[in-house]
């Protein structure tokens, strides 16, 4: 029996704790969370305490090294929650840690990796400039070799947790001449009285997942000594960048799910309860259709999705399929919102009810992992090419 | 102290559940631990913290383990699963009787159940199994603290319009109700110890039980029929003018509604 899509017990269980643990400590914050838009330190500490943010290291500085699917069971119900909340908390376990758990010396790993699985240090991963996001050949931000380490020059922005992080995994170009080939990933820590680092720019106001902060960092000729380089050989950036992105991709996915999920749930106890012309407005077949079609691209996108996590975790190549599935999850998603907020009328419109807080929310899914139109280009070229 | 806890994994409230025969439910497959055990285990938890010992989550359900797992979680050493065909059925009172065969030669200091359980409401498993294994018990505590030396413990139970302290000496039962502690959220190498946990199990037969003392030939109590709760009726939509609308709520609130 080669093919079976059942979850195990233990992975039902664990994600019934996931869910209960959201309920508990997320769900009834959602709204203040939302309205703030101030990061939560107070959620923040009670959740780093309870240790998921090293679900997915090694168990020596912390983790739990947990296995692709049960950290992908994590994602989709912990989306379920603050949207904003989600986009820290996967900043830290995923994006922000994972260069430095794969290429940082021991010291490293002891100063900043063993805190921040303990959520005492912020971490973040920087790519984006002001002229370059889809375009990474376009980087400016550079790094320049000196005695016993590296100067960094350059201004990040976008930069999810950029205005508390400690710590930022910072994508930057040895010479822009080379274009993909000069990219590399260093360490970089906040400046302090006694090290040199970053320091924090502008701040963003950001239309949903508004309790995560967002802002610049600005590296005015920052020193980094030789280990805080973080790759095996230089030009290797985009290729290790590459190696993350299946499982981002996943992700960004699992939030997708999470989302659509919880505006279509909403939006149908709605349907069944608000009368127009007499009956329930679910009874009428152009609602209806909404409900069909959402279920439908809903049940495939989540099928696929654990398709691709169970590739991962299998070490199948999967890159294209990753894309694919991001995708459509994703546009899934935005179908879902977009609905939703019909279903809802004119009650979609105030603050009052979730629904427009899904489909803002929702809205930060169509960038990371790849906007849809450079994946669709790409996976549009694979295809023609057969 | 050695404490065993009484668990049992009930649907979740987002479990969808037809009746599908007079007599029979076809409940979504969505369960999870019943609110009340989660208070008990946290009362357990806590009383091993303070005084050491051991908490032994127990569970008579032949095809889920879910609450034992989520006891291990929040941080029990030990999970027993009584789990047999046979006992497919069972009512409150086999249930009793079964863990009476199970807890009557071990040794412990305390046992503690919810006030009932989320599905059935029955609330007798709890109390049916301190009257067999002639211990104390006190039904709905809201407060528990325990003198081990003394072999004794006080609690607090609700009463109606006031609280009622009692004493009572070890080895006893107390149900527990809401209000007693707010149970621990796990922390995740707890979650994952629960997940790879091996689980005891134990059948009817090496308990010694008689197969007409379990399961549905053994029915004390018996469903008759399982009536779904009444649909909404629809709105009624007053349509006269003040103050002629005002009176005729009044009417209807008095005479149809019966609330006043
Ligand atoms: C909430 C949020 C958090 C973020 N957090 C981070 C972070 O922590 N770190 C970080 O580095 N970045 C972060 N980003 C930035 C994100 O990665 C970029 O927005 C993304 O890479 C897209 O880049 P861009 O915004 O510069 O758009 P651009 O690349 O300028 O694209 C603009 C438009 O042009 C289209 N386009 C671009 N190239 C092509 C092409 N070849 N063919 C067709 N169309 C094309 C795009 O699809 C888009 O429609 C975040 C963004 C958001 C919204």
């Amino acid at each position: 029996m080669a093919l079976d899509f059942t979850f195990t017990e233990e992975q039902e269980f664990f994600r019934q704790t996931i869910r209960d643990t959201v309920n508990r400590m997320i769900m009834p914050r959602v709204k203040e969370l939302d309205e703030k838009e101030e990061f939560p330190w107070d959620l923040w500490r009670e959740f780093a305490a309870l240790g998921y943010l090293g679900l997915r290291h090694e168990e020596k500085y912390g983790g739990m090294g947990t296995d692709t699917i049960t950290q992908m069971i994590f994602y989709e119900e912990l989306a379920r929650g603050s949207c904003g909340f989600f986009m820290s908390v996967t900043m830290q376990i995923l994006m922000g840690t994972y260069f430095i758990g794969r290429f940082g010396n021991e010291e490293i790993k002891q100063r900043i990796l063993v805190p921040a699985i303990k959520g005492e240090k912020i971490g973040t991963i920087c790519f984006t400039e002001d002229q370059s996001g889809s375009d990474l050949a376009g980087t400016r931000t550079l790094a320049t070799k000196v005695d016993g380490g590296w100067r960094i020059n350059g201004r990040k922005q976008w930069i999810t947790n950029g205005p508390i992080a400690d710590f930022a995994t910072v994508m930057a170009t040895v010479d822009p001449k080379l274009g993909l080939k000069g990219l590399n990933f260093f360490l970089v820590e906040r400046k302090t009285k006694d090290r040199d680092g970053f320091v924090s720019g502008q701040r963003l106001h950001k239309l949903g997942s508004r309790c995560s902060v967002t802002g610049e960092l600005v590296f005015d000729n920052v020193f980094i000594p030789d280990e805080n380089f973080l790759g095996e050989e230089i030009g290797k950036g985009v290729q290790y960048a590459g190696e993350i992105l299946n499982e981002v991709r996943v992700m960004t996915g699992m939030s997708a799910l999470a989302i659509a999920r919880e505006a279509m749930e909403d939006a149908r106890q709605y349907a069944n309860n608000r009368i127009a012309f007499g009956n329930p407005i679910s009874k009428y077949q152009l609602i209806r259709e909404k409900f069909a079609k959402f279920w439908a691209w809903y049940e495939a996108a989540r099928t696929f999705l654990y398709k691709c996590a169970w590739m991962i975790q299998n070490n199948i190549p999967c890159i294209n399929e990753c894309m694919l599935a991001k995708y459509h999850a994703t546009e899934m998603c935005m179908y879902a919102v977009e609905e939703a907020m019909r279903i809802y009328g004119g009650n979609a419109f105030c603050t009052e009810y979730p629904v427009q807080r899904y489909w803002r929310d929702a809205k930060f899914l169509l960038y990371g992992g790849g906007t849809h139109e450079v994946l669709c280009d790409y996976l549009g070229r694979v295809y023609c090419k057969g | 102290m050695d404490i065993f806890v009484l668990v049992k994994q009930v649907p979740d409230p987002e479990a969808t559940i037809r009746i599908k025969t007079d007599t029979e439910l076809e409940i979504e497959n969505k369960y999870f631990t019943n609110f009340f055990d989660e208070i008990a285990i946290e009362a357990a938890l806590r009383l091993k913290e303070k005084f050491g010992g051991k908490v032994t989550v127990l569970t008579v359900d032949h095809r889920r383990v879910d609450a034992l797992r989520r006891g291990i979680s929040m941080g029990a050493d030990e999970a027993v699963q009584i789990a047999d065909p046979a006992l497919e059925g069972s009512d409150p009172f086999a249930i009793a009787r079964i863990l009476t065969a199970y807890l009557k030669d071990k040794p412990f200091d305390l046992i503690l159940a919810g006030r009932q359980a989320m599905d059935d409401d029955s609330g007798i498993v709890g109390i049916a199994l301190a009257e067999a294994l002639n211990i104390p018990h006190v039904h709905s505590i809201i407060g528990l603290e325990v003198d081990p030396s003394k072999k004794e413990a006080k609690v607090i139970r609700e009463v109606e319009n006031g609280k009622e302290h009692l004493t009572c000496p070890l080895p006893a039962l107390f149900t527990c109700q809401k209000g007693l502690n707010t149970p621990r959220i796990p922390l995740v190498m707890n979650v994952m110890k629960a997940m790879k946990a091996q689980i005891k199990k134990v059948d009817s037969a090496s308990l010694g039980m008689e197969p007409n003392k379990v399961g549905s030939s053994s029915l004390q109590v018996k469903v008759l029929r399982y009536l779904p709760p009444p649909k909404r009726p629809p709105v009624k939509m007053i349509k006269e003018d003040y103050p002629e609308n005002v009176k005729i709520l009044v009417r209807l609130l008095r005479e149809e509604a019966k609330v006043l």
